[in-house]
């Protein structure tokens, strides 16, 4: 246990190294990018020195590193604000997204996954597994084009956009929420509902249903009581992957949708040079896709008796 | 899917979308080019200029026709040999903060921009004014270093705008100026709201209110318009113009400016230190063709001038194409056999790519071998324009004056052909003593001319940007946004 959130740590400290490699790699830094064509001589150089892009990387790196252990992530480099309060606002914003997309994709994803296995290789089954499988394969900046043109432009329905600020509460975010919700819960749908589908087929045909069906156990109790619980077992982890891919997937999906989240921060933060705010998201995420699968491993090792007493037993 | 469709369903049932469309209130959207750092001050490099234009006011501004006509002054004077002008203050006039506009007013935002320390971009615009003193509270002395018959129309550049005296360390967020809107909130990457200043001293505005909303990406700006989010959308793509113009709900306006896109090439180094290869890229290009393939026809062409299609100094002249000259200058120059170019292209405009490429294929038939180099955008305006030998190269609107000098006189730090040609340099000041209209007019177009035979850089055509309006938006000049009077626009 110990040394998984030992390892975890590691992790989360190489990406930071990574990433700061792979900013710096890039040409220009934050004074090329907002001087644009003024970026020459004194000016330039000025630029630099204010905000300190004239000490080498490795110094910078450190002292980021040192400040951020002890929970001060800096200011960020082109506006001087505080990070933890720029950053604050827009994690908020992503999880609400997240959140939203978490509430409509699992129920949706579960429901039709069982559906589409109970009616194995039947036209609803085929039906589902055609759609998910396009969901699944559709790029989302794609669907989520093709859903703005139809129910913003053509019918209206919906706000295509959302411009709501960065700082609002998570009411004004609706309606403009729905759209983002939407696309994202499809591919999660899709990805969640192809693997409840195999597994409940394969405990379906187990032994224990089938003296279940022999005994005479109405086919719901059968479903509920005895096949569910066990298939519902390895769906944990895809459901934790998808949270992760939930956070970082939002990138595409909130530069699409103008949406005020962590993602197109991280976009426009990375266009703009700006190190610490690009490090502060890069931990943020990779700390939550660590944590998320640490969690997911614990709660289904927590579900499964038999994982347990495998540990200890070693 | 279904269950999503009836979720969809159901939000619009329950009446969400009446949250978006009131009458009186008028959404734009802008880039947030400046990221984070984006702010009011408009003369820092952060500004966001299409708010300033609409909260603060100029001296001078540009009438519909391009000439210098009254803003924050009334009426201005010159003396025999235009170094001493003297401006007329229009009389209570009230800034957004109750302060009465007078010219202690004026010589501090003006020597804002002069202020070394703060280092503005606009400083170029202004740096032959030597001396602003305020005569009395409604009269402004400009003293030149030398003679600018033009001062007015430089006066007119978007930046120039007038703040309160002592303002400057809060102007960046509270906007306080004289223009028709005033500041409630600032958040550029977010939404600001401007309402309605109702002692704008040329009456009341038309809208209650207007949205500004940060939106870097241009294919969600244009979304968001046709989705009726958005009134108003400045550069529609020559691709997406048939989206506006086949909507009934939308309307499209064609506006020609000096927004300018073109191919430059270091006049310093070989081969093109030799004016005859210069001249034979130029007359290689057939620049009809240029404009046709890269924007479908959206712009301007001319003989290579920097100067707007719609400037009254512009030299109006036809270049065609002639190959057989382009050789004939290629081999009196000693190469017969053609020469060999590297173009840098980035994708920071739009348009380069499929420019560069229609430029590579007009040359070759004139022996002109261009290798595309495709770049990264990032650093290219620090790291590529104006270090290597031939780069894509785009410009703002200018007045010619400006242009010109900015552009092309030797030394100029933008100056981004290396070109130093002290007799080009005499044309401009000449233009800039002469007070006489015409003769000054006679000037700039022999400049424009000389640039034709000797300049180093392919003006390929000036932008004609298309604006997307909403159906409902009323009384918003046609013009370049510079120029629109934001108090006449309507919403129904």
């Amino acid at each position: 246990m110990l040394r998984r959130l030992l390892l975890g740590l590691v992790t989360v400290v190489l990406v930071s190294v990574i990433i700061f490699a792979g900013v710096e790699a890039l040409p220009g830094d934050s004074c090329t990018a907002y001087l644009g064509r003024d970026a020459f001589g004194q000016r330039l150089a000025n630029c630099r020195v204010e905000l300190g892009l004239d000490r080498s990387a490795v110094a910078r790196y450190l002292n980021w590193a040192a400040g951020a252990m002890q929970g001060d992530f800096g200011v960020a480099a082109n506006a001087g604000k505080n990070i933890a309060a720029v950053v604050g606002d827009r994690l908020k914003n992503t999880l609400l997204l997240a959140f939203c997309a978490f509430l409509v994709g699992v129920p949706t994803a579960l429901l039709l996954g069982v559906v589409s296995a109970l009616r194995r290789d039947k036209p609803l089954d085929l039906l589902i597994s055609t759609i998910s499988i396009f969901a699944m394969t559709i790029p989302e900046f794609v669907s989520a084009t093709l859903l703005i043109l139809v129910f913003s432009i053509w019918l209206g329905w919906v706000p295509g956009i959302v411009m709501a600020s960065a700082g609002s509460p998570a009411s004004a975010f609706f309606p403009e929420i729905i759209l983002p919700v939407v696309v994202l819960a499809m591919v999660m749908t899709a990805h969640i509902s192809r693997t409840v589908r195999s597994s409940v087929i394969e405990v379906m045909e187990g032994d224990y249903v089938q003296m279940a069906v022999l005994k005479g156990v109405p086919y719901w109790r059968i479903v509920f009581r005895h096949a569910l619980p066990n298939a519902l077992l390895p769906t944990i982890n895809v459901v934790a992957l998808t949270i992760a891919w939930l956070l970082g997937g939002v990138v595409v999906i909130e530069k699409v949708f103008n949406y005020p989240g962590l993602g197109r921060l991280m976009i426009d933060a990375i266009s703009e040079r700006d190190l610490p705010v690009v490090q502060a998201i890069a931990l943020i995420l990779a700390s939550v896709y660590v944590g998320v699968n640490l969690a997911a491993d614990l709660l289904t090792m927590a579900l499964n008796p038999r994982l347990r007493t495998l540990r200890s037993r070693r | 899917m279904k269950f999503k469709l009836c979720a969809v369903a159901l939000v619009v049932m329950l009446g969400a979308p009446s949250a978006y469309g009131q009458s009186g209130t008028f959404r734009q959207a802008h880039e947030v080019g400046s990221g984070a750092a984006s702010d009011l001050d408009p003369i820092s490099k952060g500004r966001v200029f299409q708010i300033t234009e609409k909260i603060m006011s100029r001296l001078v501004r540009p009438s519909l026709d391009g000439k210098p006509s009254a803003d924050l002054a009334v009426s201005w004077s010159a003396n025999a040999d235009a170094t001493v002008w003297t401006f007329k203050l229009r009389e209570g006039v009230k800034f957004h903060n109750g302060k009465v506009f007078d010219a202690e007013d004026v010589v501090y935002s003006l020597g804002r921009v002069q202020d070394p320390k703060l280092d503005s971009p606009a400083r170029a615009t202004i740096k032959m004014i030597e001396k602003i003193e305020a005569l009395d509270k409604s009269t402004v002395r400009m003293t030149l270093s030398g003679s600018f018959a033009d001062l007015p129309l430089q006066l007119t550049d978007y930046r120039l705008r007038m703040i309160p005296v002592g303002s400057g360390d809060t102007v960046k967020t509270s906007g306080i100026g004289t223009g028709p809107f005033k500041v409630e909130k600032f958040d550029a990457q977010g939404v600001t709201v401007l309402v309605a200043n109702a002692d704008y001293f040329e009456g009341p505005p038309g809208l209650a209110r207007i949205e500004m909303v940060g939106i870097p990406d241009a294919q969600a700006r244009l979304q968001a318009l046709l989705g009726g989010q958005l009134d108003m959308e400045v550069a529609i793509s020559p691709q997406s113009r048939a989206l506006i113009e086949r909507s009934n709900r939308h309307k499209l306006q064609q506006i020609p400016t000096g927004n300018w896109r073109g191919i430059t090439f270091r006049t310093d180094v070989k081969p093109f230190d030799d004016v005859r290869v210069r001249r034979a890229i130029r007359l290689a290009v057939d620049r009809k063709g240029l404009l046709d393939l890269a924007v479908a026809g959206a712009g301007a062409v001319g003989c290579d001038t920097p100067v707007g299609p719609l400037d009254q100094y512009r030299l109006d002249k036809i270049c065609p194409q002639d190959v057989a000259k382009a050789k004939a200058l290629l081999a009196e120059a000693g190469y017969p056999n053609g020469i060999d170019i590297e173009l840098q292209v980035a994708t920071i405009e739009a348009v380069w790519p499929a420019l560069a490429e229609a430029f590579q294929q007009q040359v070759a038939a004139a022996g002109v071998r261009v290798k595309i180099n495709q770049v990264p955008s990032d650093g290219y305006w620090s790291q590529v324009w104006m270090k290597k030998d031939a780069t894509m190269t785009r410009w703002g609107e200018r007045p010619a004056d400006a242009v010109l000098n900015e552009v092309y006189r030797g030394g100029a730090s933008w100056n981004e052909s290396h070109f130093k040609d002290a007799k080009f340099d005499a044309i401009l000041d000449a233009a800039r003593r002469e007070l006489d209209f015409d003769k000054r007019k006679a000037r700039y177009i022999e400049a424009q001319e000389y640039l034709w035979e000797n300049g180093g850089t392919v003006v390929a055509f000036h932008v004609t940007v298309l604006v997307g309006l909403s159906a409902r938006v009323k009384g918003l000049d046609a013009v370049e946004n510079n120029t629109i009077r934001w108090h006449l626009v309507k919403v129904d």
